[in-house]
């Protein structure tokens, strides 16, 4: 088969290949080579050829900043926790779906909860505002009313963690349902009937057939969520955030938003996102390392 | 076999192609955005010497946009842009184009637009003198002295020497300060009615504040239902800036100097001996339940603008008269609460006597043009144009007749006017940036403009609080030189000036002393100890 033949045949396949190697190279490729802005004295009038090189300068004043090590601790402490709650969230959500049998209820159910996923943080932040403030919030108001004492949910940092877990489950929770149930209605039917044959139990059937069949989901996600450790998202600190609880709420995202947009010191934003970067690079590398060895699941 | 294995081969090098056709691509698209702006050069660079008969020149000018357009206009193409290009724009064959930016991201957004090279107006603004600094000492901006002098002899008559020494950086005119018509800050607010429902005086010092709050707390004149606020904070400069400043002690010139730490575009007394004091005092504030509780979430004000508007704040500061404007915080008040009064007072005090409050500095935004811009000419012309003749009062108030009344001199705004003749002019603070403020000429007429303009039942209370703003003021600090590390840290303290307010405000009294000092340590570590030497040099050589 020569080259003209080939390509009459497969251009379709090329022809769709085109617009996501586009995408890649335009917004995933080309940014690394602002790279480079962590190890120049940037100036953005001179571009980042213009500026001069400073070697590791700006890791060192990175590295020798506090508020570095405060937001790193914090983004590490976050996303633990985070994964601690909002992890197993989805796969309770998706087992509780898939045991329900109405099936106009399990729709309902389905499409209510990750209704919150499609808000944007921001106006979740407002709404966050209205139910939890302390004097004024919806919650707060029923409390005091019953004669209790206000509970500062937003401006005592352990009281806002809380909240800042609970508000993370409400808005992921029924989102990440989609994945567990898409792999579940994989499962063999037969084996269900087989364990009812044995007299297995609800739960029974649930530990030893629905659990093992999501194994594989369960720790690419896994995987995926050890990745973005050190990644967090901006919005929903900075949103939720507030200056009381800046100990716990200040993550190194806000950081670079401060020290970068706001301060106009893109060389220090840089070196914060490649170091980033590179650790997120190890946690991934790390995580798929260990589940290979220890549950001979990996995605590479 | 082996014909699959040449297919896959084929897909490879296909594969390759398809990779280095799209890079092609993108290359190409990039190169593009070159041209574009090589031709933009080229159009302008020929129409610099004979503006009329030449080539048309695009003046690229910022403006903020508040999101307050009436309906039919933009931010963008409304009367005042149509103004300009009528009167300034197409005699001289310029085309005014204007480039929005949020007012509420102004410095994020100018900082994106500048590193972006290409597309940068050529008149841009802001009000950070930090960010001011830094665009002067990395070298962005064209040095203005020789084009003012050449084209802008009404724009430095109008600026005058005071204002343009604040947009001077090493001796060189980087930026053309705009002109502030009025510099009071603050005033203070009391609920009248509340005082005379309880039978009390109109507090004079800080300490007779604290009875008349302790007062409305236990008896609640509002009747709001145990929801009262006797003293109305958030975590806005307007609301703690004035109770701070009034504990600050009598200090030397040489402290003044040294010990202000100036943060973004304003003084702060954080180093000044008494601040701890008045943190102190707001300690002693919330943990007696005489303050907003949840003023550390309201950064904007909204919160507390929402309960004064309730009725539920007995006193509160604010900037210089902001509840007087139409359908502002007032007169929602009353329409709630129809026998509300609020009263404008000057409380707090310090160990003199006096009540001290800081004032504004004589500029407004800083108007700046970029390095890269090639109509710098024309983006003076524009200013001076803009100083000239009875445009600026054109811009700032509209039509004679139409939307105003001359009266002694000062423009009165025609109530009766339809929606569509005041709608002209809804953004003419954004427009007129070489002025911030009405200017008729001198402070004593520009005050009295804006009160006259207030809505009548109003118009004393505004009077009285546009005075309190004025008296005892503390001038802002202006060196002969940058301070550099404000420039640097200046943004990244501010939130820390916060978070001091914030902490010390809310921990338990017995507790106050250790945040205190974690807090001032910390903020120290963050750049305020580089602030400080830096400026004890500075002053150090100016005396010199």
């Amino acid at each position: 088969m020569n080259l003209a033949v080939y390509l009459r045949r497969y251009w379709q396949l090329y022809a769709l290949l085109v617009l996501p190697v586009c995408y890649f190279i335009v917004f995933k490729y080309a940014p690394m080579y602002g790279i480079l802005i962590a190890f120049k004295d940037f100036n953005f009038f001179q571009g980042i050829n213009g500026s001069e090189w400073i070697g590791f300068e700006a890791f060192k004043e990175v590295f020798a900043m506090k508020d570095f090590y405060k937001t790193l601790r914090n983004t590490l402490m976050l996303n633990f926790l985070d994964l601690l709650v909002s992890f197993p969230a989805p796969l309770f959500l998706a087992i509780m779906l898939y045991e329900l049998k109405t099936a106009w209820f399990k729709k309902l159910s389905q499409t209510i909860l990750y209704i919150p996923h499609f808000i944007s943080w921001v106006i979740i932040g407002g709404i966050v505002y209205q139910v939890f403030g302390t004097q004024s919030g919806m919650i707060n108001n029923i409390i005091t009313s019953m004669g209790f004492e206000a509970i500062p949910f937003l401006t005592d940092k352990n009281d806002w963690l809380i909240t800042y877990l609970a508000v993370g489950v409400w808005q992921s929770a029924g989102w990440g349902t989609i994945i567990y149930l898409a792999a579940l209605t994989g499962i063999n039917r037969e084996l269900f009937e087989a364990a009812d044959v044995d007299g297995a139990g609800r739960l029974r059937k649930i530990w030893s057939i629905t659990l093992p069949s999501l194994k594989p989901t369960i720790v690419t996600l896994l995987i995926i969520n050890l990745g973005h450790m050190i990644a967090i998202g901006f919005d929903r600190p900075f949103v939720i955030g507030n200056t009381a609880v800046r100990d716990y709420s200040d993550v190194l995202s806000t950081f670079v938003y401060r020290i970068g947009i706001e301060s106009g010191q893109y060389t220090l934003a840089t070196v914060v996102g490649l170091f980033q970067a590179v650790v997120g690079l190890v946690f991934v590398l790390g995580a798929n390392y260990a589940s290979k060895k220890l549950a001979d699941q990996s995605i590479m | 076999m082996v014909k699959a294995q040449r297919g896959k081969m084929k897909a490879q090098t296909l594969l390759a192609l398809t990779l280095g056709c799209t890079m092609l691509l993108s290359a190409c698209s990039g190169g593009n955005g070159n041209n574009a702006s090589n031709g933009n050069t080229n159009a302008s660079g020929s129409t610099g010497g004979e503006a009329a008969s030449g080539e048309q020149v695009t003046l690229k000018v910022e403006v903020f946009d508040r999101g307050n357009s009436p309906a039919g206009s933009t931010i963008t193409n409304n009367y005042l842009t149509k103004y300009v290009q009528d009167n300034f724009g197409t005699p001289n064959n310029i085309k005014v184009e204007f480039v929005p930016v949020p007012r509420s991201e102004e410095v994020q957004k100018l900082n994106v637009l500048m590193a972006s090279g290409s597309d940068v107006p050529d008149i841009v603004f802001t009000y950070d003198s930090g960010t001011f600094y830094r665009y002067a000492q990395q070298g962005g901006l064209t040095d203005l002295s020789e084009l003012l002098d050449q084209y802008g002899s009404n724009l430095k008559t109008f600026l005058g020497d005071d204002t343009l020494a604040y947009g001077q950086y090493e001796g060189q005119q980087f930026a053309l300060p705009a002109k502030r018509a009025h510099l009071g800050k603050y005033s203070s607010f009391i609920r009248q009615d509340w005082l005379d429902k309880l039978g009390l005086p109109v507090p004079q010092t800080t300490d007779e504040l604290y009875t008349t709050l302790k007062a409305f707390k236990e008896k609640d004149p509002g009747q709001t239902g145990g929801k009262v606020i006797p003293l109305g904070m958030s975590l806005a400069p307007a609301q703690f800036e004035p109770l701070l400043w009034s504990f600050i002690q009598p200090v030397t010139e040489e402290q003044r100097y040294t010990l202000t730490q100036q943060l973004g575009s304003n003084d702060y007394p954080i180093l000044l001996p008494g601040f701890k004091d008045g943190l102190q005092f707001m300690n002693k504030l919330y943990n007696e339940g005489l303050m907003s509780t949840d003023f550390s979430l309201d950064e904007d004000k909204k919160k507390l603008n929402e309960d004064a508007a309730k009725g539920l704040v007995g006193f509160f500061s604010e900037d210089d008269m902001n509840p007087f404007y139409p359908d502002g915080l007032y007169a929602t008040l009353q329409k709630n609460i129809p026998d509300a009064k609020l009263s404008a007072v000057d409380v707090y005090t310090d160990s003199e006597g006096k009540h001290p409050k800081p004032e504004y500095a004589p500029v407004g935004l800083y108007l700046m043009i970029p390095k890269s811009s090639k109509n710098a000419e024309a983006a003076v012309k524009y200013l001076d144009w803009m100083a000239s003749g009875d445009n600026l009062l054109a811009i700032q108030n509209g039509v004679e007749g139409e939307n105003y009344t001359l009266e002694n001199g000062i423009p009165m705004a025609k109530a009766d006017a339809t929606d569509e003749i005041k709608n002209r002019i809804y953004n003419w603070g954004d427009m007129a940036i070489i002025s911030n403020g009405k200017q008729l000429g001198e402070t004593e007429k520009n005050v009295e403009s804006y009160v006259v303009n207030m809505p009548e039942q109003f118009q004393d209370e505004t009077r009285k609080a546009l005075s309190v703003s004025r008296s005892d003021t503390i001038k802002p600090v202006l060196f002969d030189r940058p301070i550099e590390a404000q420039a640097k840290y200046g943004t990244a303290l501010r939130d820390k000036l916060n978070e001091i307010v914030v902490k010390t405000t809310m921990v338990k009294p017995d507790q106050f002393e250790s945040a205190y000092e974690s807090m001032i340590k910390d903020y120290m570590a963050a750049g305020g100890q580089a602030i400080l030497d830096e400026r004890i040099k500075a002053y150090e050589e100016m005396k010199k």
